[in-house]
């Protein structure tokens, strides 16, 4: 078996998503669904409903009555918390381990994810407004080929990190180079796999290169634009570090500029914070993690 | 005793058994003072060159930005006792992407404001480890006031 064999069967190997997920990126995906809709998709979801209700009556949304029933739930946090919420407990088990390979300690590719989700809706509300869902979904699973390829980055690393630094090649280059296959690449296979719609297929594949596609795709340039602010902020920087290529051709798309990333950085930390904390607060066996030193 | 400064986050302490870190700087700056006889140092990991992009957020946060950041950086060291002109400067980050075309300047502002800022001021970098591609980790021992920046796995000396 050569490698690249072996990693397309580490594909078929991966968890597949719960159901739930799809079917509430189903719901989000379609513009005429409401709130109704989520409450039916949610309901078969226990972590999730008891996760729901327990936000609903943290301190963070400091209500004067209990709230007991899901479509109350449903109501007081919106589609996107209720996302956000849903992504975070699947999510979590899938991105959280450490991936040692890409010299992530654990939780750092799940707090990267979770900011460059929360980026790409900040962005979306601009470049995407219509598929601000989607954009979150898209931004927490864009680095989900990173999962499978890890292992194999680990081996090869040396090799890796030479072509990288000898020849300046992005650190997808070099992957494809040396492995057969790079990150995006692999995690398009398993978005495949997963039945994802195919606009998030593509902003998983195409997170590193937008400008490929042809014509541009405004929810592929958002998941790219905010993956390059969280890696510029350093948020779930690994051993791949800032090895990956600017597109010039973005910015100039939806008109945007420095200025314009800068803010939604700023808002995004913020974000990221309250995110966490809220989390925190909802469920008391989550933890705050801590970058360990690398 | 490990002190970690958080992305947007300045410390200041004055117990040499303190080690300030900070992790995973990209185009993010941080910047190390330490005052010798008194052994009071401190540490800020900001995020962007100038609070005119939100006055509300410097307002909030003033270690988000290098020209709200860095003033609280060094009054907060003084209030401890350093002084100007003991303090050893050292300052590290300011990555970038692959980017032949200047299309996210992030980290080059993040520079070009300390430096705009220090020069102001007429402070003076004692050491530094800027630019490139790199991810770094900025500690400083505020016993021996020995810095290091660890790239790549390995350690260097600042």
């Amino acid at each position: 078996m050569t490698c690249t064999d072996d990693i397309l069967a580490r594909v078929g190997e991966i968890s597949p998503l719960p159901g739930t997920v799809v079917r509430l990126v189903g719901v989000i995906n379609d513009p005429s669904s409401t709130p109704q809709d989520i409450v039916e998709v949610v309901k078969y979801d226990q972590a999730v409903t008891g996760q729901m209700l327990r936000m609903c009556n943290s301190a963070y949304f400091g209500l004067s009555h209990e709230v007991s029933s899901l479509t109350e739930a449903v109501r007081y946090l919106g589609t996107m918390k209720v996302l956000q919420l849903l992504m975070a407990v699947h999510g979590n088990a899938l991105l959280a381990k450490e991936q040692t390979g890409y010299g992530l300690e654990p939780g750092i590719l799940w707090r990267h994810s979770v900011a460059v989700a929360l980026t790409a809706s900040i962005l979306g509300q601009r470049i995407s407004p219509d598929e601000v869902g989607l954009a979150f979904t898209a931004g927490l699973l864009h680095d989900i080929g990173k999962v499978v390829l890890n292992e194999y980055v680990g081996r090869e690393f040396a090799e890796i990190a030479r072509l990288v630094r000898e020849r300046k090649t992005s650190f997808v280059e070099a992957e494809r180079q040396v492995l057969g296959f790079s990150h995006d690449e692999i995690g398009e296979k398993v978005a495949e796999k997963w039945k994802l719609p195919d606009s998030l297929v593509r902003c998983v594949r195409h997170h590193h290169d937008p400008s490929m596609l042809e014509p541009a795709d405004p929810l592929v340039d958002t998941v790219y634009l905010a993956d390059c602010i969280c890696l510029l902020l350093g948020i779930g920087l690994g051993a791949d570090e800032l090895n990956y290529r600017a597109d010039p051709a973005v910015m100039g798309r939806h008109n945007l500029h420095e200025a314009d990333l800068e803010l939604t950085g700023a808002s995004m930390m913020c974000e990221l914070k309250r995110v966490e904390e809220m989390f925190a607060d909802a469920s008391p066996a989550s933890s705050r993690k801590q970058p360990a030193e690398r | 005793m490990d002190l970690v400064v958080d992305i947007a986050d300045c410390q200041v302490s004055n117990d040499p058994q303190v080690e300030l870190v900070t992790y995973s700087l990209g185009s993010c700056i941080g910047v190390a003072i330490w005052d010798p006889e008194t052994r009071v140092g401190g540490m800020i990991h900001y995020m962007l060159p100038e609070s005119s992009l939100s006055q509300e957020k410097a307002k909030a946060n003033p270690a988000m930005f290098a020209d709200s950041g860095i003033p609280v950086l060094f009054r907060s060291a003084y209030e401890l006792g350093a002084t100007k002109k003991r303090v050893v400067v050292k300052v590290a980050g300011g990555s970038s992407l692959l980017d032949d075309n200047g299309t996210f300047n992030i980290g080059k502002r993040n520079y070009a404001s300390l430096r705009k800022i220090f020069w102001k001021n007429g402070v003076l970098i004692d050491s530094e480890h800027v630019g490139g591609q790199l991810s770094r980790t900025l500690r400083m021992n505020l016993g021996t006031g020995r810095t290091t920046i660890k790239v790549r796995g390995k350690e260097i000396e600042l």
